[in-house]
């Protein structure tokens, strides 16, 4: 008897060894090298432990970029979230099968289109002589510079937005298709408007999804560095464009304040995605069929 | 000595003990059948005969060998699945190659290997098909030609035929009933489908929780049910509840029945349970004047049209026991009805009543 | 999607403008790029003075050109690789072998979408700072592929959980097959459309990736989005080209992903009798 035991022991154990390379990388490449960096944002130069890293974090540079990249973030994705689920809706009840394929597929190649292109492309509409920049100009008589700039916090939240209202319709389509027919029909049939519908099931039902979706797209924003980095240069700080020259070099920061920006910059955006899985989670309580 | 042997077996997930000390010895070319409710380990104890999982303790051996910790694909056990399990990117005929590749076997000897196969199964036509263009019941009988033709030493089959519709079940499993004789192959065949257990196999594996409850041929397991789990979950049986009286009479209350020797001595006065099926009951309008069979009065409660047979609810002092009856009889049978029930001792099985 | 609320055959007005305005915002920065990018003077007009292929000329003649292209062809096709290397294995394995550790392999994938790019590379840079490793490309692909392993392992698994990789595995196990040939000729074959999918997806990511490289190799190992960023502050005309390049090579890989997803998926449909 004993002797199958063991056998069955030392089964399961050697299945685990399959999954060692796995592991082996992520913690080599990932987990071990942040830890590092979490332990070296708050170890000075004698390894004593201190807090002056996070201290000097409190002149205007710093919290500014931070100020920067949360005001970015938070628009970008009430603008995304709002504009996604309505645009979402849409392409949800449109009539024909092929128009909804085809711009999901246009949501999916768009909300890949980020980094240096996006900048850029903004650059060429929104410009000083950017087209419609020029179309204002020339046919409206509406000179929208020096008011309204590219370069500016506006001029982000409006490129970020081409990425992220793509991202809600990818994410808010589903939680649509999840809303049962007969859930509206027996709404319905037990007495109640549309409105009621969408007031006391409609809503409440997508509401894990919005959340969800909102946090997502506010981490999407927060941890982008390619976009603001080419279109802003160094006009606008946010704290991944700062984070990046303590790698670079550019700008020359304490190293110790670097590693302490990058460890809050990971503690919003890993709380972000915590509470995603949380809120995805409890969407897809609902749609348990 | 039996050709495949499983000592001991035993087997838990978690903390659910899935078999437990099953032993069982099969001899060669035999059909064996493993039936029980859904549940109660069937496919747990064919995993571990082919190797998919390893039993907690006991052992399994082979033709004399042990092979309790031999892996799966050095066992020479052919195995067909429920959900057919045909490689979907493989045509009929590289499905049936496959086992053959894997033993390095000669590219002309596995096609001709291949054509015999599918002639044995009577598909010869589909060899280049793929699976998704078959019909379920041609997919099934290709899982079987695979698995036979790398000429396994035991074939085991896990409800090979509960995906399929009854018309389809019937014909496939007289098809894998015949070539298993033709081929001679050692079969364990696992169904919960008690019907089909006592058509196909040379003995049937009556399980329950994890236990096995009855080993014996198909006319025993139906006629001589061991165990109460055997008599209700195969075919309906009729109980009567009461003590020993003698050798083989059982006193039930007002009536006094004669039953079978039991196998082992029962002694007087033990509480007893005496199973009766329904089409061993005879309906009669007067008492049997031969003593030695049984004949109980009651009063017919329900009459149920049943095809070839009429099942008749009969009161028997209080309690509810069905007989069938066939045609002739049914036209002068009515509601409310006084009837006698009359049968024979050789048809009651008795058995203590330890539950 | 049988199930959509009150289905109506003619679209209102204002889903029209909802749409409209949808499409212009996705699609204005793409086509201005594309149009930028063969113009002669767009500066003072609202279409384009003139075209040009001038700038493509340009871009192709600059000695960067081919060897930031050749560099991301190299991070993408080693990233694709890691990849594949590091999760098709797993993923079989955990499937079949390892249900229990599904919660931890899934808590992994989602790790670096937590990580923004700029805090792994500060990490890697400070960790890896010893010579042959220290912002090598080496280094530059480790970390691409933590980014982009997710969407392989997405892509891998859906495929894995689409067919019965438990039952095919005991079935080719019964047939004598070893773990082996059940991966080359039973699972990877069945997967593949999900492994073609994956694959592409991580190219795609990668060939755009910036962040990353910029911080870790930089000028040492400049990659085509590094260029591309470098024009823009150069020659406008130039980066539009170069944008257009790059879209190019997205799209691609896009509508080879959505093909490989059609054919995957038609090769399982039919599942009728035939007879
Ligand atoms: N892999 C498993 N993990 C946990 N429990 C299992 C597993 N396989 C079977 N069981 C349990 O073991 C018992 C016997 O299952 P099984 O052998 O599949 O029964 P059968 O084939 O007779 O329906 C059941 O209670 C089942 O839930
Ligand atoms: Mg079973």
């Amino acid at each position: 008897m004993p002797k199958g035991r063991n056998l069955r022991r030392r089964k399961r154990w050697t299945a685990w060894l399959g999954i060692v390379p796995v592991l082996v990388f992520c913690f080599a490449i990932e987990i071990v090298p942040i830890m590092m960096m979490v332990r070296g944002s708050v170890i000075d130069s004698k390894g004593n432990f201190t807090l002056a890293n996070y201290a000097s974090l409190g002149i205007p540079l710093y919290v500014n970029s931070f100020i920067n990249s949360i005001k970015l973030s938070s628009l970008s994705a009430l603008i995304g979230t709002a504009l996604g689920t309505l645009i979402g809706y849409v392409i949800y009840r449109w009539p024909l099968n092929r128009v909804r394929e085809a711009l999901i597929t246009l949501s999916d190649v768009t909300t890949n289109f980020a980094g240096a292109p996006l900048a850029f492309a903004f650059i060429i509409i929104l410009g000083s002589t950017g087209i419609v920049t020029q179309f204002f100009l020339q046919y409206l008589n509406i000179k929208i510079y020096p008011e309204f700039s590219v370069y500016s916090l506006w001029g982000l939240v409006l490129a970020y937005v081409y990425f992220q209202l793509p991202l809600m319709v990818l994410l808010i389509i589903p939680a649509f298709t999840g809303l049962r027919k007969e859930w509206f029909e027996s709404a319905q049939n037990l007495g109640a408007s549309s409105f009621q519908f969408w007031r006391r099931i409609g809503l409440p039902v997508l509401t894990p999804s919005l959340v969800s979706g909102l946090v997502l797209l506010f981490a999407n924003a927060f941890g982008a560095y390619a976009t603001a980095y080419t279109l802003t240069g160094s006009s606008l700080t946010l704290a991944t464009i700062q984070i990046g020259f303590t790698v670079t070099g550019e700008v020359r920061h304490d190293p110790g304040i670097g590693l302490a920006m990058a460890l809050i910059s990971l503690l919003i955006m890993g709380s972000c995605i915590a509470s995603y899985q949380w809120a995805t989670r409890a969407a897809r309580r609902w749609s348990s069929r | 000595m039996a050709y495949l042997e499983l000592t001991d077996v035993s087997k838990s997930f978690a903390n659910v003990a899935a078999v437990k000390n099953f032993s069982l010895a099969i001899e060669k070319g035999k059909l064996v059948s493993f039936l029980g409710p859904s549940g109660c380990g069937k496919t747990t104890t064919l995993r571990m005969i082919a190797g998919f999982e390893q039993p907690d303790s006991g052992t399994i051996t082979l033709g004399g060998q042990d092979i309790t910790v031999v892996p799966p694909n050095q066992r020479g056990i052919g195995m067909v699945f429920q959900a057919y399990a045909l490689f979907p990117n493989m045509s009929v005929a590289e499905n049936i190659a496959f086992g053959l590749k894997m033993k390095h076997t000669p590219k002309p000897e596995i096609e001709k290997q291949v054509d015999s196969v599918l002639e044995l199964i009577r598909l010869s036509d589909t060899a280049k098909r793929f699976p998704h263009q078959l019909s379920g019941g041609q997919q099934q009988r290709i899982a079987l030609a695979r698995a036979l033709a790398v000429q396994p030493q035991v074939l085991l089959l896990d409800e090979p035929l509960s995906a399929l519709d009854a018309e389809v079940r019937l014909a496939l499993r007289g098809e894998i009933r015949r070539i298993q004789s033709d081929l001679g192959i050692t079969t364990i065949y696992v169904t919960h489908d008690q019907e089909e257990a006592l058509s196909i196999s040379d003995l049937v594996v009556v399980m329950n929780k994890g236990d096995i409850e009855q080993v014996g041929s198909p006319i025993d397991i139906y006629r001589k049910p061991q165990t109460r789990f055997v008599a209700t979950f195969i075919g309906t049986a009729n109980q009567f509840t009461g003590e020993m009286s003698g050798e083989h009479t059982v006193l039930c209350g007002q009536y006094q029945l004669n039953t079978r020797p039991p196998a082992d001595r029962i002694a007087s006065g033990s509480a007893v349970l005496v199973l009766v099926r329904p089409e061993a009951i005879q309906v009669e309008m007067e008492a049997d004047p031969r003593p030695s069979v049984n004949a109980i009065p009651g009063m017919v409660e329900t009459v149920t049209f049943h095809g070839a047979v009429t099942r008749l609810g009969v009161n028997v002092y209080g309690q509810r026991v069905v007989a069938d009856v066939t045609e002739t009889n049914t036209g002068v049978i009515n509601l409310n009805q006084k009837v006698w029930l009359t049968f024979p001792p050789e048809v009651c099985q008795v058995m203590v009543q330890n539950e | 999607m049988a199930s959509r609320l009150n289905t109506k055959h003619k679209a209102p007005f204002s889903y029209l403008v909802i749409l409209a305005f949808f499409l212009g915002y996705m699609l204005l920065p793409i086509l201005a790029t594309y149009l930028f990018s063969v113009a002669t003077r767009w500066d003072r007009t609202i279409l384009p003075e003139g075209y040009t292929l001038e700038w493509y000329q340009t871009a192709f003649a600059s000695s960067y050109f081919t060897i930031t292209l050749r560099n991301s062809l190299i991070v993408s096709m080693a990233s694709v690789l890691v990849s594949l290397l590091i999760v098709v294995p797993t993923v079989y394995w955990v499937r079949t072998r390892l249900p229990e550790a599904k919660p931890l392999l899934e808590l992994l994938m989602i790790l670096p979408f937590g990580i923004p790019s700029v805090v792994l590379a500060l990490a890697l840079v400070q960790i890896y700072n010893m010579p042959p490793i220290a912002r090598s490309p080496y280094l530059l692909v480790s970390a691409t592929v933590i980014f982009s392993m997710p969407f392989m392992y997405r892509a891998v698994s859906n495929a894995i959980e689409a067919i019965d990789a438990n039952t095919l595995t005991e079935a080719a196990q019964s047939l004598g097959a070893g773990l082996g040939p059940i991966l080359t000729r039973v699972i990877i074959p069945n997967i593949f459309p999900g492994i073609l999918s994956g694959s592409l997806l991580v190219f795609a990511t990668v060939f755009a990736e910036f962040t990353l490289a910029k911080l870790i190799t930089g000028a040492g190992f400049k990659t085509f989005p590094l260029l591309l960023v470098e024009y823009t502050r150069k020659n406008g005309s130039v980066a539009a080209a170069l944008s257009v390049i790059s879209f190019t090579i997205a799209w691609v890989a896009s509508m080879l992903i959505l093909l490989v997803g059609r054919s995957g998926k038609s090769g399982r449909q039919e599942h009728a009798p035939t007879h």
